[in-house]
């Protein structure tokens, strides 16, 4: 896979997380075209094509961003406040997914216009079903502007 | 009166020996004159009451060697004008109580006095005048003192008050971000624990036997009740600290809709519902309709073993205050255990015999304590469980109690 036709960027710090999210969009063939960050400083790298991504074509966008809020280095807030600030990605849906059911953090994200808050739930069958769910709507149900 | 003789003749003495000092009884007297209002008042009546009495008669012994030893005080008027009303205006600039009143009292007691004397024919000679009127000023002063120390005691509480609440909101904003961290930390390796013994049994399950499928099972169920603990720690701690937003609340409709969404976790059973006419409240919706999500759950869960479960609301007034019950013919507690019946983490039922994490209760309690309600349970063996509490009927009430 090209890392300029990506449909999905994942970016989540713990791996167990990110393989129970791979798995459940697996399942419904949507992970094909994913790419996992680790952090929230790789995501800004991958997104405007710096650092370790500098060979990146900055015109190939992911279809969908699903972003944590705690990681190290550069937390999921400051990610989104910097993709929903630049001309280039704010188009981009993206889809906090994350352990906080926190107000704050869900008043907050939503202030930095996230498309959406999903809280992962702890229970694997709920939490493939939201996975699968929020893949599916994104990728195949929503129109994004061209 | 008897020292009174003593004192009386002490003057004489010493006036014999003053006049061949007069420059210096003079100098002394007209420095002594303006700043005798000083001189009371720096007497400090600071700390224990021993203290005080000690500084009390201090002042009065002071002021009887200055009044006769000195002879400064020329003129009831200018002894007035300049130790009494000087000392009081200060003080009442000083902590404006209901100071002023002090000179009216006093010179009551003068007026009283003078009559007192007149009406026996007896002229109170000069020196004893001055004495009780310097005995009556020390005596205001002193309890002037007394007065502003209290007040220097209550600055000092304040003080301590201020940093003990600095203290607190430390200790809450460390709870909040204890409680954000379970939250968030603790579900995630959680997650991990439910999610790959799934996939175990997904990936793996044929070559497990139905011995190792009833162990990754037994993990499972483990990891859903800490899910559910750590669910109910969070819900108690915003039971808490959640910002109260005050409203009339139509209470008999709360507990309805609570009700109807708690329908769908009894599909398969048959319980009754019956909602007495309930008075409105005021306090938090968000709060109170947790409050009823708990009792009314609680009731479903504990009649669960009955072919025909009763749950009933219904309140009974008194004054201002409203008592709310929800009832039920569930399988009740025996009253000796009353005690722990909102406890945290206390349990009144094993977990084969009715889950639960003993969380619930106490986040009633906590939400009704904040509305200033009291809670209490009663409860018979097989028979059911009544919970009770109060909410207040008016929005004053309720403002008082939260100021």
């Amino acid at each position: 896979m090209s890392l300029d036709e990506v449909e999905i960027l994942l970016v989540e710090d713990n791996p167990t997380d990110a393989e129970l999210t791979i798995r459940a969009l697996r399942k419904n063939n949507l992970a094909n075209k994913l790419v996992w960050v680790k952090d929230g400083a790789e995501a800004l790298d991958f997104l405007f094509a710096t650092g370790a991504y500098s060979e990146r074509n900055m015109e190939g966008l992911p279809r969908l961003i699903l972003l944590d809020l705690r990681m190290p280095k550069v937390d999921g807030l400051e990610v989104l406040q910097r993709i929903k600030a630049d001309e280039r990605t704010m188009k981009i849906p993206v889809v906090v997914l994350t352990s906080s059911k926190e107000d704050r953090d869900i008043v907050e994200s939503y202030k930095l216009g996230v498309n959406s808050y999903v809280s992962k739930p702890v229970e694997f069958d709920e939490f493939t079903e939201a996975v699968s769910t929020l893949g599916l709507y994104w990728i195949l149900l929503n129109k994004p502007p061209e | 009166m008897l020292f009174i003789p003593i004192f009386h003749n002490l003057p004489n003495i010493y006036n014999e020996a003053m006049k061949k000092i007069n420059y210096l009884n003079i100098f002394i007297y007209q420095n002594l004159h303006k700043n005798l209002s000083g001189v009371i008042m720096s007497v400090d009546f600071r700390g224990q009451k021993e203290k005080n009495l000690i500084a009390l008669l201090l002042v009065l012994g002071f002021s009887c060697f200055l009044t006769y030893c000195f002879q400064f005080i020329p003129e009831k008027s200018t002894f007035l004008a300049n130790q009494f009303f000087g000392p009081i205006i200060l003080v009442s600039l000083w902590h404006r109580r209901r100071i002023w009143l002090a000179p009216f009292f006093l010179a009551a007691i003068f007026v009283f006095i003078e009559i007192f004397s007149q009406r026996f024919g007896y002229l109170l000679p000069e020196d004893y005048f001055r004495l009780i009127m310097f005995i009556f000023i020390v005596i205001v002063v002193a309890f002037l003192g007394e007065r502003i120390e209290k007040v220097r005691m209550l600055n000092d509480l304040n003080e301590k008050l201020k940093k003990q609440t600095e203290r607190l909101e430390d200790a809450n904003n460390e709870l909040e971000a204890f409680a954000y961290s379970v939250s968030h930390d603790l579900r995630v390796p959680l997650r991990a624990i439910d999610g790959f013994s799934r996939i175990l049994l997904e990936d793996y399950g044929d070559k497990l036997d139905d011995e190792g499928k009833r162990l990754i099972d037994i993990v499972r169920d483990n990891t859903m009740k800490m899910g559910q603990l750590i669910d109910d720690i969070l819900l108690l701690s915003r039971a808490g600290r959640q910002e109260m937003k005050i409203s009339e609340i139509d209470v008999e409709a709360l507990a309805n809709s609570v009700f109807e969404e708690l329908k769908h976790s009894m599909e398969d059973r048959n319980v009754q519902l019956e909602i007495k006419p309930l008075p409105t409240a005021y306090g938090d919706r968000t709060l109170l309709q947790q409050v009823f999500s708990n009792l009314l759950s609680n009731s479903v869960k504990f009649t669960r073993t009955k072919e025909n479960a009763i749950i009933e609301v219904g309140a009974d007034g008194v004054k201002n205050e409203n008592v709310y019950y929800v009832k039920d013919n569930g399988v009740g507690f025996d009253m000796k255990y009353v005690n722990k019946l909102f406890g945290l983490f206390q349990r009144l039922h094993t977990p084969d015999e009715f889950e639960g994490t003993g969380v619930g209760l106490s986040i009633v309690q906590r939400i009704i304590r904040r509305h200033g309600g009291n809670v209490w349970g009663e409860g018979k063996v097989d028979e059911g469980a009544t919970i009770y509490f109060t909410l207040p009927g008016k929005k004053e009430d309720l403002k008082n109690h939260l100021s």
